[in-house]
């Protein structure tokens, strides 16, 4: 008994040790969680390290260059244009997106050789309308046939082909408002229904500034639908019109006579897409055929705005472009074009050419041209471009524009 | 007159009110990747009506807009995506159009913003954050490396992100999305016991890919994957690139290569016949290869590519 109460005592210190680094050791783990609790508090609370920039739109620029070499040895480079967009919501509803283009003129489809710093578009766009609606309104590429609105830079070939160039007028251009909605089917059908001062960065027929009539607007009317076919194959189909139902023409030489009757003018076009994508690989195989005619019928005026006939003109192009691995894609073009003065009149241009793209963001492209027509004692042409794009930022054009 | 009115309007109404019943009923959900298409109909069961993107064989960088994907998301009640913008490629394009205000493009992120919007890599602990944003440094994911749905280990947390995201959709049903995920992680989890048994052999070993998308791959299977074929993130492989590659793996005795399915197998087999180092063919998302249609197929076949390159299999 005497040796059980000795060994106890002997024990209690051990045991009041034990118990002071337990409850030592719980006081540590309990500071330690106090410690990381205070430091989470410290990072949970902490404001948001971003600045009010964060709030700037998302911007990119395309810069566009070529060496066109034409008929008689000539050659020229051209910087083609610097494309600035910026893009950013505005609120819940709304989003907003500009493009400015400078460029120094020298190509066939800018300003006759005159630099100029230019608002290609300026738009706002509603993000959550119901009955799936969109409006569109502002500056705006017009949303008409496939490569009608598409920017310079997106283009398979260098220049815009001569049957939209000279029946749109450049890029489908336009200030107004658009509504686009998307069918609740599980086929994809979308209408579109536009009204613009007018269609075409260069079409001269209306004052863009001027303020006019209900009838001298352009209405545009769009549908297009796309169908797969299996796994691998898609077509596209889209019909769409531009109308326009008066204008009024002073003469140039007599400026009391001006023309208001039989004025009126549709542009109407039909766009077929077809594409083969194979799903192994996405996009860096494939082929793509694109085709678009169009039809315009107007009353014609000569160089003094005199009326002369109506005129009934198609124009229309053809190409396919190949997608060989991820860098490289060639493709012919087949470009027909009616004059719009003289139906006869028809400008052939036939190219060949070879994109490489270096890395998604920079491309270079050769295209070989030849262009003839049937208007007597003109010469054929022949034309070479090299082209160099790059791209600086976030710059899309976006699922419309694919 | 009124009769045939009556006879052309009552199988609209009929119609109408059939579409108005299953969109009571079941949740329409679009996933953008196979592996996504496969848990999501594990979670959400008879309770959701899941639509896939893409296929599981194209480059995830890559994947067309098409136009039948936007009525897809058009319809839809909510998207299950994988973020940190690696569906740069489409899914912001297709969102701008889809005219759907439950799922709208966000621009700050390339992904989705909107009440339907259920992103998975919520919670994710990302790898390979870039230091530096700079396009000279190939096509950088600017919240870090976006290719976690090949890492086995991380299919848990793609479940409960889903099941997370549908309970708060549809939150009548929370408990049977619940009962869901612990069902399918009841089945997961010891199969990613057994994988972790399976790599054991593989740790350590210096190996090189193809694209930069295999780090989370890498963790799970302790691979140190020193460079790529591809000279930056999404730039194609150059001459210069690939010889220096060629001496790098010869002086660090690298002796496997990983190629993603949707990549030059040419340039590969030739750096293979330089180096003497054995392929592994993986795939990066669900449905790479035939019958890989979920993500515990693919998973286990990407783990077998790897030991069977190395010499060793599953045990």
């Amino acid at each position: 008994m005497r040796i059980a109460l000795l060994s106890l005592l002997l024990l209690l210190p051990l045991t009041a040790a034990a118990q002071i680094d337990a409850s030592s050791a719980t006081l540590d783990s309990q500071q330690e969680l106090k410690e990381l609790r205070a430091r989470l508090d410290k990072i949970e609370g902490a404001p948001l390290k971003a600045s009010l920039s964060a709030f700037n739109p998302a911007m990119g620029m395309a810069i566009d260059l070529a060496y066109e070499h034409q008929k008689d040895d000539q050659g020229a480079f051209q910087f083609r244009a610097a494309e600035l967009n910026v893009e950013a919501p505005i609120d819940p509803f709304l989003k907003g997106w500009a493009v400015i283009t400078g460029t120094n003129g020298n190509s066939p489809t800018t300003n006759g050789g005159t630099p100029t710093v230019d608002i290609e578009e300026a738009a706002l766009q509603t993000t959550s309308l119901p009955y799936n609606l969109t409006v569109t309104g502002g500056r705006l590429f017009a949303s008409m046939g496939r490569m009608i609105h598409w920017h310079d830079h997106e283009l398979p070939v260098t220049d815009r082909p001569r049957s939209i160039d000279s029946f749109v007028g450049g890029e489908s251009r336009a200030d107004g408002l658009e509504v686009s909605y998307l069918f609740p089917t599980d086929t994809y059908i979308n209408a579109t229904a536009g009204m613009y001062d007018k269609l075409g960065a260069d079409n001269t027929r209306q004052d863009p500034a001027g303020m006019r009539s209900l009838d001298q607007f352009t209405y545009l009317g769009r549908l297009n639908t796309y169908e797969d076919i299996g796994d691998d194959h898609s077509v596209e189909l889209g019909v769409d019109s531009a109308w326009t139902p008066k204008r009024f023409v002073t003469s140039a030489t007599n400026p009391a006579a001006q023309t208001r009757k039989n004025t009126w003018r549709t542009l109407s076009g039909v766009d077929f897409t077809y594409r083969y994508q194979p799903a192994q690989g996405g996009l860096y195989r494939g082929i793509v055929w694109g085709t678009e005619i169009l039809q315009n019928d107007e009353r014609r005026f000569d160089a003094n705005n005199n009326p002369t006939c109506r005129v009934n003109a198609y124009s229309g192009y053809s190409y396919i472009q190949a997608k060989m691995g991820p860098r490289l894609r060639p493709g012919v073009l087949v470009d027909l074009a009616e004059g719009l003065d003289q139906a006869r009149q028809l400008t052939k241009t036939y190219s060949g050419f070879l994109t490489y793209d270096v890395s998604e963001f920079q491309r270079l492209r050769v295209v070989y041209s030849r262009q003839m027509d049937n208007i007597p004692g003109s010469r054929q042409a022949n034309i070479v471009a090299l082209q160099w794009t790059g791209v600086m930022g976030h710059h899309v054009h976006g699922f419309r524009d694919r | 007159m009124k009769k045939e009115l009556l006879a052309l309007t009552l199988p609209l109404l009929v119609a109408a009110l059939a579409v108005k019943s299953q969109a009571a009923g079941t949740l329409r959900v679009v996933a953008t990747v196979p592996e996504l298409v496969d848990i999501t109909n594990r979670i959400g069961g008879s309770l959701v009506k899941v639509d896939g993107l893409a296929k599981g064989t194209e480059d995830i960088h890559q994947v067309v807009m098409r136009p039948s994907f936007v009525t897809r998301l058009n319809k839809a009640d909510a998207v299950v995506f994988l973020g940190l913008s690696v569906e740069h490629a489409f899914l912001p394009g297709l969102l701008d159009v889809a005219a759907n205000p439950k799922m709208r493009q966000d621009p700050a992120t390339q992904g989705c913003v909107g009440t339907g919007c259920i992103d998975t890599s919520e919670g994710l602990s990302v790898l390979e954050k870039p230091d530096t944003l700079s396009r000279a440094q190939g096509e950088l994911h600017p919240q870090g490396n976006p290719h976690y749905n090949i890492g086995p280990d991380l299919g848990p947390l793609l479940a409960r992100n889903i099941a997370k995201g549908l309970a708060r959709i549809d939150p009548g049903h929370a408990a049977d999305y619940k009962r869901n995920l612990k069902d399918y992680l009841a089945e997961l989890d010891p199969k990613i016991a057994l994988w972790r048994k399976w790599v054991s052999p593989l740790k350590g070993l210096k190996a090189v890919s193809f694209h930069k998308d295999v780090c989370y791959l890498g963790r799970f299977t302790g691979i140190d994957f020193v460079d790529t074929l591809e000279l930056k993130p999404g730039v194609a492989p150059t001459p210069t690139h690939l010889e220096a590659l060629v001496r790098e793996m010869k002086e660090q005795d690298i002796k496997l290569i990983v190629r993603e399915q949707q990549y030059d197998p040419k340039v590969c087999q030739w750096l293979a016949d330089q180096t003497g180092a054995k392929i592994a063919v993986i795939g990066t998302m669900a449905n790479a290869f035939p019958g890989s249609e979920t993500f515990e197929k693919i998973s286990e076949r990407n783990l077998k590519a790897l030991l069977a390159a190395v010499g060793k299999g599953p045990s």
